[in-house]
């Protein structure tokens, strides 16, 4: 029986493999990137003064936190097509996983940003920060830290899901799997290649996250910019100084 | 010391106007509760004023008005030399810039702590214009004098409570303001980092930067305070020199609260 698990002639779908990862890789970045930066907006407006902001964001999260990510990717290909709103498969894509996770980004964020202490913000203001500079130098750095562990997991999450795209032939990793069992009828060890491959992807990125996080964490400098401050201050620092 | 270090970091800024801050008529209510009663404060240039009384008085409100972190519902403000509250409205265009004129200096630190020391003191300057190098060079020589340099590098976290102060004061001493305020700065502190940071401040005092300390320290006060105001209910109650003030209070409630702080330490 063992020996015979592999009988697909895998160098032949190579290519549309290939294809498939890197359409899934394009899926998760654009997506991602556009759920953050949705999730973020609606965060903010969840922590806003006013009720009339707070409350359609409410909802949102709300919504799109208890619907099938499924139901949406129907909703938003099908479903929007039916009365002639056509998406194209990469769009349509892209837009239910970015509803869809901005929804628990949103919620991500604004713990986050709800739990750098006021005094910071006070601090910052004090100092003659404007506001801007005062959410970008001073509560958003602290509230990513925070929020790092969570938005990886989604990050990784949303990897994964993905594949759910199977069912609108987004010619990603998925589909490709089964299009090649079709032509094979080879389930299992088609299948199982695949999911060898989900885990190949996953499983470096989340290790990697984890690294960048406990990296952080340390208080290692990312940007070029900080570490050459911090080169420059170590230097200045180290020199005797005169007598104040 | 060469000329160059003097200049840097000399903190008295030269052409001070002779009143550095004056406060007249504020009042100020939360809720409908008024917190603030119709107080008068004057604090001349390389004066010390102390502010001690009861919790709940007023007295981090009062210290809060001075930057506008709280808004008064009536005033008139000066502030090195600019109105900036009149009646019922700020009048000051710039805010950053009365922010950059006056530093404050917390009980709870409020050290950025996704920064370093010298990035603490760094980053309002480089917000204001300064150059990187100019902001450095000035944030290296401010810990200096606070005594870490060689903690320069270390985030928050990883200091104890009184070098976080100490470098909440080199922060607030980064854009040269000409007055500092303290609220209760040694309050969440232990004995020994109490001393550390009233050395420091004693330090800043005798070089004559301007001061208005909320504190419970009064025999520091006592020391280094040119004036001492009681605040209690919303309202200055007494005030004078250290030596009547503490020395031979006038008021009841002044002498309740003295016989009380004597009675707890
Ligand atoms: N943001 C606020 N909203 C509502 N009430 C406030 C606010 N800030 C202060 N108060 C109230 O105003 C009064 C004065 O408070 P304030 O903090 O100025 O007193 P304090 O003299 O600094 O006291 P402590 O010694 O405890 O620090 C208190 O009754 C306080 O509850
Ligand atoms: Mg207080």
């Amino acid at each position: 029986m063992l020996p015979k698990l592999f009988e697909v002639p895998w160098s032949d779908y190579a290519p549309a493999l290939l294809d498939g990862l890197q359409r899934t890789v394009s899926y998760t970045l654009a997506s991602f990137l556009g759920a953050a930066v949705l999730g973020l907006a609606v965060a903010l407006l969840r922590l806003s003064k006013h009720r009339i902001m707070r409350l359609p964001a409410a909802a949102y999260t709300e919504i799109f936190k208890n619907i099938p990510l499924l139901a949406i990717i129907f909703v938003t290909y099908f479903g929007l097509a039916s009365v002639g709103l056509r998406l194209g498969v990469f769009e349509a894509g892209c837009v239910s996983l970015i509803v869809f996770y901005a929804a628990y980004l949103s919620e991500i964020f604004r713990a986050a940003i709800a739990g750098v202490h006021g005094g910071q913000q006070e601090a910052a203001e004090a100092l003659g920060l404007g506001r801007v500079s005062t959410f970008a130098q001073v509560i958003l750095p602290q509230a990513l830290r925070s929020a790092l562990p969570g938005t990886n997991t989604m990050f990784v999450d949303l990897l994964k899901s993905t594949s759910l795209l199977v069912t609108i032939s987004a010619a990603e990793l998925m589909s490709e799997g089964r299009i090649i069992t079709s032509a094979t009828f080879r389930a299992l060890e088609v299948y199982l290649v695949i999911a060898a491959i989900y885990f190949a992807l996953c499983y470096p990125l989340s290790q990697g996250l984890l690294w960048l996080e406990r990296r952080i964490r340390a208080g290692i400098p990312l940007s070029p910019k900080r570490r050459r401050r911090l080169r420059a201050a170590r230097a200045l620092l180290a020199e005797k100084g005169a007598p104040v | 010391m060469t000329d160059a270090a003097q200049e840097t970091t000399a903190i008295v800024v030269p052409e001070q106007p002779e009143v550095v801050v004056r406060i007249e008529n504020l009042s100020k209510s939360f809720d409908g509760r008024l917190v603030l009663d119709d107080v008068h404060l004057t604090v001349h240039h390389s004066k010390i004023v102390a502010i001690i009384g009861q919790s709940g008085g007023g007295k981090t409100t009062l210290l809060r008005c001075v930057n506008l972190l709280e808004r008064p519902d009536n005033a008139t403000m000066e502030v090195a030399g600019e109105t900036i509250f009149a009646g019922d409205r700020v009048t000051i265009r710039n805010l950053a810039k009365l922010r950059q004129s006056v530093g404050m200096v917390f009980q709870r630190f409020n050290l950025f702590p996704h920064l370093t020391a010298v990035e603490n003191v760094m980053l309002a300057q480089l917000k204001a214009g300064v150059s990187e190098e100019d902001a450095l060079d000035r944030a290296v020589k401010l810990l200096r004098r606070v005594g870490l340099a060689h903690r320069g590098v270390a985030y928050p976290e990883q200091m104890s409570g009184g070098e976080q102060q100490r470098v909440a004061i080199a922060r607030a001493l980064a854009l040269r303001p000409s007055v500092l305020l303290f609220d209760e700065p040694t309050s969440s502190l232990d004995p020994e980092s109490t001393s550390e940071v009233l050395r420091v401040m004693r330090e800043l005092a005798d070089d004559g930067m301007t001061m208005i300390l909320v504190t419970h320290e009064l025999p520091f006060a006592r020391d280094v305070a040119d004036w001492v105001v009681f605040v209690d209910g919303g309202r200055i109650v007494e005030e004078g020199k250290p030596a009547d003030v503490l020395g031979k209070p006038r008021e009841p409630r002044t002498k309740a609260f003295l016989a009380s702080y004597a009675a707890s330490h």
